[in-house]
């Protein structure tokens, strides 16, 4: 299995994203090839100031990698996924914007010649792999760790196709497939306040206390996280906050452990909050 | 401008027409994370244009503290792009000199985008560090945390950057001399 892979400005410094997306793809051999000399993919704060740049920067990336004869891009970052499937959904039902975008990208050799699926790896790891993959080393103890997914806000609207918008499921199905236990619970796509949370600290505390709370409320051990800046502002916040603590993996972490990787291998120490056992 | 010269670019030029259907129901102002925040909910941020009250609209602290989760939008029953026209609204304040000076979101953006325009990618450490010098308040009270992410070797102090970052530069400037009538 070969994609594109966009791993975006936030990657580098995810606490262990990048070792465990690492260690998951090369035991299930999947390739993720990196887009070459790929640029931030604009995120919301091009979109709100300046459309036609933010257009530029994710059809940049969009066109490098069909100039490498790459249809299908995975992302690891909610952010980049929305942005990206945003300004193709502006773009192929805009001709003229397209043009636009295509005369400036020209400027440096590139074009956007056709349609480009963008998926985030949890459609992959979850659609993409055999479920039997994930029974064949896994740990025994998994059952005692009780897991609460959380999708944050921009995975699953409104250009997301993943799962429906209000109550997604497929983060809980993969966890159970790879044998851990879920709880229901009603924060799973309230926003954690982004890159707000740097300039409006204060007023991003109730909702990350309101998710944290009601997670610790139906009895999770931990919270699985499926983007860089979600992870953060949960992990980072429960400290900062004095919130509960409960541990804030990344979803490949746990799917690390399920195909029994080495702790080591999956850049646990590297969570504010630590796993017990880990 | 006068406000209905105002109003006139944000029907024409940005879509803001669709807030016409806005039926008042109050949903997106419901599912807004930050709505307690805001002067004007976006329910009633919709209700003052209408009423013409542009500048009131341009000026609200709502542009500011919408965090673009796309609630709104996913959830409004008219179908109206809630998350989009506030950016649309955005623009226009920065345009007009009406975002005021208490708003921190824009010079974050500010710094944003210069990151991207010098790098072609974002660094967190160099954000922080151009952001800190408008608002060194917040900088210093992320220090902790700064320190923490060091020791957990999770602080980037070496930008990752395009082969040759000016590209991204360059294309943004080509972008403005497209856009610039």
């Amino acid at each position: 299995m070969r994609y594109g892979f966009y791993s975006g400005c936030s990657y580098r410094s995810a606490a262990g994203y990048s070792e465990s997306v690492d260690a998951v793809s090369r035991a299930l051999g999947i390739e993720l090839m990196e887009i070459p000399d790929w640029n931030c993919c604009g995120a919301t704060a091009f979109f709100s100031v300046d459309e036609f740049k933010a257009l530029i920067l994710a059809a940049r990336n969009l066109a490098l990698a069909q100039a490498h004869g790459l249809d299908e891009i995975v992302t690891i970052c909610n952010a980049c996924y929305t942005t990206f499937r945003k300004a193709i959904k502006v773009l192929t039902g805009n001709p003229q914007k397209l043009a636009r975008v295509n005369e400036v990208l020209a400027t440096e050799g590139l074009s956007i010649e056709r349609t480009i699926a963008v998926r985030h790896l949890l459609d992959v790891l979850y659609n993409d792999v055999a479920e039997e993959v994930w029974f064949e080393k896994r740990p025994q103890n998994l059952k005692d760790y009780t897991v609460a997914g959380y999708y944050g806000c921009q995975l699953t609207r409104p250009w997301g196709d993943l799962d429906v918008p209000e109550h997604p499921g497929i983060l809980e199905r993969f966890l159970e497939r790879l044998g851990f236990v879920t709880v229901e619970h009603s924060a799973k796509t309230l926003c954690c306040g982004a890159f707000h949370s740097i300039s409006y600290a204060d007023e991003c505390r109730p909702l990350i206390s309101r998710i944290v709370s009601e997670i610790q409320f139906k009895g999770a051990d931990l919270i699985t996280a499926v983007c860089p800046m979600c992870q953060f502002n949960l992990d980072a916040g429960q400290q900062m906050f004095g919130l509960a603590p409960l541990p804030v993996p990344f979803f490949t972490q746990l799917a690390g452990i399920a195909l029994g990787l080495k702790a080591a291998d999956l850049g646990l120490k590297k969570l504010l909050i630590p796993i017990k056992g880990f | 401008m006068d406000e209905v010269d105002l109003k006139h670019i944000f029907f024409e030029k940005f879509d803001g027409r669709k807030i016409l259907r806005c039926i008042q129901c109050g949903t997106c102002s419901a599912s807004c994370p930050l709505t307690d925040q805001m002067d004007y909910a976006p329910r009633e941020l919709f209700a003052l244009i209408r009423d013409g009250e542009m500048i009131t609209a341009l000026r609200s602290n709502t542009l500011w503290y919408c965090v673009s989760c796309y609630y709104c939008i996913v959830r409004c029953p008219q179908e109206i792009p809630v998350t989009d026209l506030i950016y649309a609204l955005k623009q226009m304040a920065v345009q007009q000199g009406l975002c005021p000076a208490c708003h921190k979101l824009p010079d974050m953006y500010h710094s944003f985008t210069r990151v991207v325009a010098q790098y072609g990618r974002v660094n967190e450490t160099v954000l922080m560090a151009r952001y800190a010098l408008r608002h060194p308040v917040d900088a210093l009270g992320n220090l902790p945390m700064a320190l923490r992410m060091f020791l957990k070797r999770r602080l980037d102090l070496f930008p990752s950057r395009l082969r040759q970052p000016d590209r991204i530069a360059r294309l943004l400037a080509e972008a403005k001399r497209q856009e610039t009538p």
